[in-house]
């Protein structure tokens, strides 16, 4: 039986060795080079930022180790919340919509141990993420508070625990929800869950309520709010066990760390166990009825005689055509639901945290914070933007997949082809970030200068950083994948993504200096020197040219790619 | 020997496969034709255990594919109307893998999959990634990895599509071989010709449900077309149906 696992999970390992088999192919140093540079800034971002934090806390009269285990339990629901997600739509995908299952299924194998090699690879898929960066976490916490190997074992153990339950919980609801569904719509738990999981995640940060760590002065409001905090540590929920795990062998309470981690172990294996059970009654016959081609979701609104393609009627033919296809392709890919139901909730979180901001208690300027607020903000929601566009228009290109063809041989350019996936994604992302940027603006209550330079700056990074990710997924497209969204993690994608933040920082950088300079001429009414003018036409013609120049090039190199492919 | 009872599947928008039954003796060769979305293909997704049936019944050998699906799979060699591989596998690793499912006798397993790669003119590429395969190339690999366990039932859905005319008569040879050695061979097709000279039997399907089957003579006695060839029974069935 347990050959039978490891045979089955064989393809998946030689394929990752190919992968990274070296020689192959020439970029492929350099590639593994990017991932692990990228990897180990994000890492070393991390741990600063919690050591920090931590610190930060350690100052805090009385308080600091409350607030030290308080941060300690919001990570816990983070991790746990981000693993349950990864892990249903991993395991959904691993078990009822790769394309070898119907190979797997033909093949006189058990369909518990098809499950249960499925179940590991999808649970390995969604964790070891989680699991790295809780590392420089850990890290942190043991440097503070000074302590030893045990701690650091524990609270391993403690997180490969977590990920077990995540994964185990969410095979359950997915195996249940496949036979639950009528046929066809499995796919459709994909919404169910989007939405499911945006409020989620808009309930634990209002409940967790983070901006209320940065204020500690008031103790008081402190104390309540901690007391506020009791349900998330009901005895009876796994994250708080993993909670106790760690924050219990921080403290050098063996005894109670190890009970705690007895019990996480108890329950992810009975857990799994019960996973088994349900896989030997009904996996196969939700993988059968998985089978069965989705019907579509929506049909699209006719007005008496209009079609709403009729909008698009100013392109030509061949380019209305290709704007339709693209629409309709990503509307009835259920798959790409639950990513915008999420980027929907993290708008509203975004924006709700501006409104928030306790910045009347800062002992500085408001008017000067507000603005420093806004001109960051400007960063930011450029950052975010460029997250939305790894996400979704760097695999536009990689999209076509096996179809690609369609488009060489169709008589139409590589370069209509590329310029009418850069206007589909643009205008959308272009109306999203100036909302954005707006709202964002009014709820902080900005300097009409701020605004209008928020505005337009944010007019010319949106066309460069889709145009970016267009180019650059064009350049490292992958035709063959079978999750093309996949294409995010990729080199091209993390190339895309270094770009885009290299770009949005150059152009904030660029900008600061004068945007300084005349946001305290305004405050003070004064007038601008020529000199200052000067500078301040200078600097923000050469962020335009910058910008201009992300715009074609990337568009450019992606064509001459795709036109020798 | 492989027996199908009453076997129904209904997608929920169509009746793809209406109460068939049919038999087909061991080391007997069974074609099975039919147009397009006939309901071959999801017969034969049936017969390999991938889909359950709505109601009705697969029996291999004696054995329910719904009771016993491992000791039923064990016997078959399934090929697939498309050939899916693990693209990042070479053919030799894939064909070890199978050969490993199917529990083969280890020390036999590397004899085995050379001689079928020879056979399949595949030797020179064992060792490349399937990725860079032409479409015959898979086909002929999907082929030959459905051979790795000497199935004693061989259920093909259309297994010439892709291969050029010395692997289609490879193909012929080596299943008529088979069905000298008592192998069970179920195979969907569109080449009429192939059918013809292949076939023990011959079933046409039409809008799953099964027309007429027997060999040439008892299907022109069917469509009442006397001594006419398969393509001229074939569209005749179809158009009265
Ligand atoms: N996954 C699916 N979901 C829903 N309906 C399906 C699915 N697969 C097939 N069908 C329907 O079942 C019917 C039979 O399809 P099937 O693939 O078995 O035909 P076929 O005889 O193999 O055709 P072809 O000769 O084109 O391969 C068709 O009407 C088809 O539309
Ligand atoms: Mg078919």
């Amino acid at each position: 039986m347990q050959s039978l696992l490891s045979v089955l999970l064989r393809p998946r390992l030689l394929s990752t060795l190919q992968g990274i088999k070296p020689g192959k192919k020439k970029g492929n140093r350099w590639r593994i080079f990017i991932f692990i540079f990228i990897g180990a800034v994000f890492w070393l971002g991390a741990f600063i930022i919690f050591f920090r934090i931590l610190n930060y806390f350690q100052s805090v009269e009385g308080f600091g180790d409350i607030l030290a285990l308080r941060l300690l339990s919001m990570i816990v629901i983070t991790f746990f919340t981000l693993l349950l997600f990864s892990n249903i739509i991993n395991s959904l995908s691993h078990l009822y919509l790769s394309r070898d299952l119907s190979l797997l299924h033909s093949l006189p194998v058990p369909a518990k141990d098809i499950f249960i090699s499925r179940w590991l690879v999808s649970a390995f898929d969604s964790s070891w993420m989680v699991i790295l960066f809780s590392f420089p976490v850990f890290l942190s916490y043991g440097m503070i508070y000074q302590a030893g190997a045990g701690f650091y074992f524990l609270s391993f153990a403690g997180m490969v625990f977590l990920c077990l339950i995540a994964a185990a919980i969410s095979s359950i609801l997915v195996m249940l929800g496949a036979v639950i569904l009528p046929a066809g719509k499995i796919r459709s738990l994909f919404i169910v869950l989007g939405v499911a999981l945006a409020i989620l995640l808009v309930l634990v940060l209002r409940i967790i309520r983070p901006e209320q760590l940065v204020n500690p002065q008031t103790f008081a409001s402190v104390v309540i709010y901690l007391n506020s905090l009791q349900a998330l540590d009901a005895a009876y929920l796994p994250t708080t066990w993993i909670s106790d795990v760690v924050s219990a062998a921080l403290k050098g309470d063996w005894k109670f760390s190890l009970f705690s981690i007895a019990l996480s172990a108890s329950f992810a294996f009975s857990l799994i166990f019960i996973n088994e059970s349900i896989a030997k009654a009904s996996y196969f016959r939700g993988f059968s009825r998985a089978q069965t081609t989705a019907k579509r979701l929506f049909y699209p609104v006719t007005l008496g005689n209009y079609n709403w393609d009729a909008l698009l009627n100013f392109l030509s033919p061949a380019a209305k055509a290709f704007a339709v296809k693209e629409i309709k392709t990503f509307f009835r890919d259920s798959t790409q639901w639950p990513q915008l139901f999420l980027i929907c909730a993290l708008i509203v979180i975004y924006l709700y945290n501006f409104s928030v901001l306790p910045l009347e208690k800062s002992p500085v300027n408001i008017i000067y914070l507000q603005n420093v607020f806004s001109f960051l903000n400007m960063g930011l929601a450029a950052f975010v933007l460029s997250a939305i566009a790894a996400r979704f228009v760097f695999p536009a290109v990689s999209m076509e997949s096996e179809a690609f063809w369609i488009i060489q041989a169709a008589p139409v350019s590589i370069k209509t082809f590329l310029w009418i996936k850069f206007f589909l994604y643009y205008i959308p992302l272009l109306i999203v970030s100036e909302i954005l940027i707006i709202v964002s603006n009014l709820l902080l209550g900005v300097a009409p200068f701020i605004m209008a330079l928020s505005i337009i700056t944010i007019f010319c990074l949106v066309p460069a950083i889709v145009a970016m990710a267009i180019g650059l997924g064009a350049r490292y497209p992958d035709f063959k994948s079978e999750n093309p969204a996949m294409a995010a993690t990729s080199f091209g994608g993390l190339l895309f993504m270094l770009c885009s933040f290299a770009l949005i920082a150059a152009v904030i950088i660029i900008e600061a200096g004068p945007v300084y300079y005349t946001f305290m001429a305004d405050v003070h009414g004064r007038n601008l020197s020529l000199m200052h003018v000067v500078r301040l036409i200078a600097s923000f013609s050469f962020a335009f040219l910058l910008c201009i120049f992300a715009v074609f090039y990337p568009m450019h190199i992606g064509e001459k790619h795709l036109s020798k492919t | 020997m492989i027996e199908l009872i009453n076997l129904t599947k209904d997608y929920g928008t169509v009746l793809a496969v209406n109460n068939l039954n049919l038999r087909v003796a061991t080391g007997e060769i069974y074609g099975f034709i039919g147009p397009n979305g006939a309901g071959k293909t999801t017969t034969i997704r049936m017969m390999g255990g991938i889909i359950e049936p709505t109601s009705g019944k697969v029996i291999i050998s004696g054995i329910d594919m719904k009771e016993d699906p491992l000791r039923a799979k064990k016997i078959i060699g399934f090929v697939p109307d498309r050939p899916f591989l693990y693209e990042k596998l070479t053919g030799m690793e894939f064909l070890k893998f199978i050969a490993d499912i199917y529990e083969v006798e280890t020390n036999i397993i590397t004899p085995r999959a050379q001689e079928l790669l020879e056979k399949f003119a595949l030797t020179d590429w064992a060792h490349e990634i399937i990725e860079a395969y032409s479409h015959g190339m898979k086909q002929r690999l999907i082929i030959a990895a459905a051979l790795m366990h000497d199935p004693r039932v061989l259920v093909i859905d259309e297994p010439m599509v892709g291969l050029d005319p010395a692997a289609v008569r490879m193909v012929k040879d080596m299943l008529k071989n088979l069905s000298r050695q008592n192998v069970t061979i179920f195979v969907s097709t569109h080449t009429l010709s192939i059918a013809e000279d292949l076939c023990d039997r011959i079933g046409v399907i039409h809008k799953g449900a099964l027309l007429a089957q027997g060999s040439i003579a008892e299907l022109n006695l069917a469509a009442r077309t006397g001594n006419a060839g398969l393509e001229e029974v074939f569209l005749t069935l179809i158009r009265e149906a």
